[in-house]
C-alpha cells in the first residue's frame, strides 16, 4: 500500500494546526476523529435522554402522581424516544463503523471523508435543533417518536417544537445516511491487500448488512418527514385516508429496519468479544455473515407488523417474515455459542457485557416473535408489553453491546484500560437495573397498562409493578454515574500522564486493528509496523499460532 | 465472480429484497408499497453497477491513499447553511437571507481547499 503524504504545500491553502485544537477537531478528515466526535456525541446524549427517562420514571412511581405534567411528560417520552433511537444508538452504531473498519480492513482512512464529516455535523446539529424545541413556547414535540398523524399535524400539535423535531431529525438522518455511505464504499471498496471479502471480519459484515439498510431505508424516513411537514402546511393533506396509513406505511419502512441498524454493530461487537475473550476464531463465521445478510433483508419485509391493527395490511405476509426473522438470528446465536463451547472464557468487563447480552437480547427477541404475531398484538399493542419488549432489544440487548464496545476498544482508542473494578460494578447495577425496570413492564402491558399515560388511577393495580420498575431505573441511574465516572477519572489520568499504558493488543485480540499503536497515528498503520499478513478473518490469531509454531 | 464479490453481495441484497416483495405481491398490498420498496431494490441494483464499475476500473483491493483533506474547512459551513435551511420550514424564508450566503461561501472554501491541516 502506497500512503501519499498531505498536500499541504501544493494546494497553498490552509494552515497548520496542533493536533488537540479545536479547529483540527472540527475540520479532521481523519476518521478516527470523526468516529470519536460520533460516539462521543452520542454518549453524552444518552446520558441526556436517559435523564428525561428517569423523570418519567419517578413520575410514574406512584398512582396519580403529580411530580410531571402531562404535556411536559408528553415531551419528555418523545424527545426520550426519538432521541435515544435517532441520535444515540444508529449514530453510536454508524461511528463505531466510521472508526473501526477502515483499522479492520487495514485501509489507512475512510472513502468520502468529507462527506463522512458533513454527515457527523448534520447529526450533531440535528440533535440540538431537537432539543432546541423545549425553548419553543408551546414546549417540544410531544407526539411520540413515529408521529402519527392527524396527532403531529398543525391542528393537534400546534407549535414550532414540532416544526424544530422535524427539521433536527430530517438534517440527523441525512448525516447518518451520509456516514452510511462512507462506512459501506469504504468496506467494499479500501481493503487492504489480502483482505478479500472473506476474510473480513464479523463487526464488517455486519456494517454491510447496516449500511446496506441505511441506504435501503433511511430515505424513507425523509420522505415521511417531508409529508408530515406538508400536512402541516396543509392540512387537508391527511384528511385523506391514503396518506394518513401511507404515512404509516412510509415510517415504519424505515422503523423497522432501524431497530437491525440499532442491533448488527452491537451483535457483532459482542461477537469479536466471545471470540476474543474465549480464546477462539468465531465458530460458523460463514454462516453468521449469510445470516447477517438475511436477517437484513428480511428486517425490510416486516414493517407491517406494526401495523396489525389498524387492519389496513397484509398481516399474514407480514406475520409469516416477522417469524421468519427466527432463523437467521437463530444462526447468529448458535454461532455465538458455539464459540463460547470449548473455549477458555476470560471474565473480563467487557465479556460481562457480552454474557448478559446474549439472554437478555433472547427475550427481546422472542418477545418480538409473539408481538410480531396478530393474534397476540392485538392484545398487547401500544400497551407497556410493546415497551418491555423495545427495551429489552434495545436496552438489554443493544446498549449491552455498546458497552461490551466501548471497555472492548477503550484500550485501542486512548491507549489504557478503564478501571476493572468500576466496570464490574457498572455492569452488575446495569443487569439488576435493566431487569427490574424492564422485566414487570411486561406483566404491565398484559394487564393493559397502555403505554404513554402520564398517570394512572390507584385502582387500576398498576403500583407495585410501576414501583418496581422505578426503583429498577433508580439501579440504572447508578450505574450509568458509575461509567461516567469511570471513563472521565480514565480520561483525566490519560490528560494528565499517569495512565497506565495498556499495550497494543491488551486482549491478545483477533483484528487487524490491534496490529497498529494504541491510540492508533494519522494513517492508522506506521511504516515500521507493517501489517500481518491476512490470511483470514482473524489475522492476528493466525500470526500469533504461526508463531507459537514457529512457522 | 470472487473479484467481484463486493458488487455481487449488494445486488444479491437487492434481489432478495426483490424476492421478498414478489412474495407480498402474492398477498396484496396498496400501491404506494410497491413503488415505495420497488424504488430501493432499484436503487440497490444502481450501488451494486456502481461497486462492480468501480472495481472494474481499478484493483479490487485498495492499493493507495492519499489523505483527502482539501476543503475540509467547507465542511462545517456546509452543514450550518443546510441546516438553515432546513430551519426555514419552521421559520420561514427569510433564513435563506442567512443560509444562501454561508453556503456560498462554503462554496468558496471548498474550492479554495481551505482547511485546517494537521501537523
Amino acid at each position: 500500500m502506497t500512503v501519499a503524504p498531505p498536500a499541504a504545500r501544493r494546494d497553498g491553502a490552509g494552515r497548520p494546526v496542533p493536533p488537540g485544537s479545536w479547529l483540527g477537531w472540527v475540520s479532521s478528515t481523519d476518521h478516527k476523529r470523526i468516529g470519536l466526535l460520533t460516539v462521543g456525541t452520542s454518549l453524552v446524549l444518552l446520558l441526556v435522554f436517559g435523564v428525561f427517562a428517569l423523570l418519567m420514571r419517578t413520575q410514574l412511581a406512584r398512582p396519580d402522581e403529580t411530580f410531571l405534567a402531562a404535556q411536559a411528560y408528553d415531551q419528555l417520552f418523545t424527545l426520550h424516544g426519538s432521541g435515544m433511537i435517532y441520535m444515540v444508538m444508529t449514530p453510536f452504531a454508524l461511528g463505531m463503523g466510521v472508526y473501526l473498519v477502515p483499522l479492520q480492513i487495514g485501509a489507512p482512512g475512510i472513502a468520502l471523508p468529507r462527506l463522512t464529516l458533513l454527515g457527523y455535523w448534520l447529526y450533531a446539529l440535528g440533535a440540538l435543533t431537537m432539543l432546541a424545541g423545549f425553548a419553543a413556547p408551546a414546549g417540544a414535540h410531544a407526539g411520540g417518536w413515529f408521529s402519527y398523524p392527524p396527532l403531529a399535524d398543525s391542528a393537534y400539535s400546534p407549535g414550532a417544537g414540532t416544526d424544530l423535531w422535524i427539521a433536527g431529525v430530517f438534517v440527523a438522518v441525512t448525516g447518518t445516511i451520509l456516514m452510511g455511505w462512507a462506512v459501506l464504499w469504504t468496506v467494499l471498496r479500501r481493503r487492504t491487500r489480502g483482505m478479500t471479502m472473506l476474510r473480513l471480519p464479523v463487526f464488517c459484515w455486519a456494517m454491510i448488512a447496516t449500511c446496506l439498510m441505511v441506504i435501503g431505508a433511511f430515505p424513507a424516513l425523509l420522505a415521511a418527514l417531508t409529508l408530515l411537514a406538508v400536512g402541516r402546511a396543509d392540512a387537508s393533506v391527511f384528511l385523506h385516508n391514503t396518506w394518513n396509513i401511507g404515512y404509516q406505511h412510509i415510517f415504519w419502512f424505515y422503523g423497522h429496519p432501524v431497530v437491525y441498524v440499532m442491533f448488527f454493530p452491537y451483535l457483532a461487537a459482542v461477537a469479536e468479544v466471545l471470540a476474543v475473550f474465549s480464546g477462539r476464531r468465531f465458530f460458523g463465521y460463514r454462516g453468521t455473515a449469510l445470516s447477517l445478510l438475511v436477517f437484513a433483508a428480511l428486517s425490510m419485509s416486516v414493517w407491517g407488523h406494526h401495523m396489525f391493527a389498524t387492519g389496513q395490511v397484509a398481516n399474514d405476509y407480514y406475520s409469516l417474515t416477522s417469524i421468519a426473522l427466527l432463523v437467521p438470528a437463530g444462526v447468529e446465536y448458535f454461532g455465538m455459542l458455539g464459540t463460547l463451547l470449548g473455549g477458555r472464557l476470560r471474565a473480563t468487563t467487557p465479556m460481562l457485557f457480552a454474557l448478559a447480552f446474549l439472554p437478555q437480547f433472547l427475550i427481546g427477541g422472542l418477545t418480538g416473535i409473539m408481538v410480531g404475531t396478530p393474534v397476540i398484538d392485538y392484545h398487547v399493542t401500544d400497551s407497556y408489553f410493546v415497551v418491555a419488549h423495545l427495551h429489552y432489544v434495545l436496552f438489554a440487548g443493544s446498549a449491552f453491546g455498546l458497552f461490551a464496545a466501548v471497555y472492548f476498544w477503550f484500550p485501542k482508542v486512548t491507549g489504557t484500560r478503564l478501571d476493572d473494578r468500576m466496570g464490574r460494578w457498572h455492569f452488575w447495577l446495569l443487569v439488576i437495573g435493566t431487569n427490574l425496570t424492564f422485566l414487570p413492564m411486561f406483566a404491565l402491558g398484559y394487564l393493559g397498562m397502555p403505554r404513554r399515560v402520564s398517570t394512572y388511577a390507584p385502582f387500576d393495580g398498576f403500583g407495585a409493578l410501576n414501583l418496581l420498575a422505578t426503583i429498577g431505573a433508580g439501579f440504572l441511574a447508578a450505574g450509568m454515574a458509575v461509567f461516567v465516572v469511570n471513563v472521565l477519572a480514565t480520561l483525566r489520568r490519560c490528560s494528565l500522564g499517569r495512565a497506565r499504558p495498556a499495550g497494543d493488543d491488551p486482549w491478545q485480540a483477533h483484528t487487524l486493528e490491534w496490529a497498529t499503536t494504541s491510540p492508533p497515528p494519522r494513517l492508522n498503520f506506521p511504516a515500521d509496523r507493517p501489517l500481518p499478513p491476512v490470511t483470514s478473518f482473524a489475522p492476528l490469531l493466525d500470526l500469533r499460532r504461526r508463531e507459537r509454531s514457529g512457522a | 465472480m470472487r473479484r467481484h464479490l463486493s458488487a455481487a453481495v449488494v445486488a444479491g441484497w437487492g434481489l432478495l429484497n426483490g424476492l421478498l416483495l414478489a412474495v407480498l405481491a402474492v398477498y396484496g398490498e396498496s400501491a404506494m408499497v410497491y413503488w415505495l420498496w420497488g424504488s430501493v431494490v432499484l436503487v440497490l441494483q444502481l450501488v451494486a453497477l456502481a461497486v462492480l464499475l468501480s472495481s472494474r476500473s481499478g484493483p479490487d483491493q485498495h492499493v493507495r491513499y492519499r489523505v483527502p483533506d482539501r476543503g475540509a474547512g467547507a465542511v462545517l459551513p456546509t452543514a450550518i447553511g443546510l441546516l438553515l435551511v432546513a430551519l426555514c420550514f419552521v421559520y420561514g424564508r427569510w433564513l435563506l437571507v442567512v443560509a444562501v450566503p454561508l453556503l456560498a461561501v462554503a462554496a468558496v472554501m471548498l474550492a479554495r481547499g481551505t482547511t485546517a491541516r494537521e501537523r
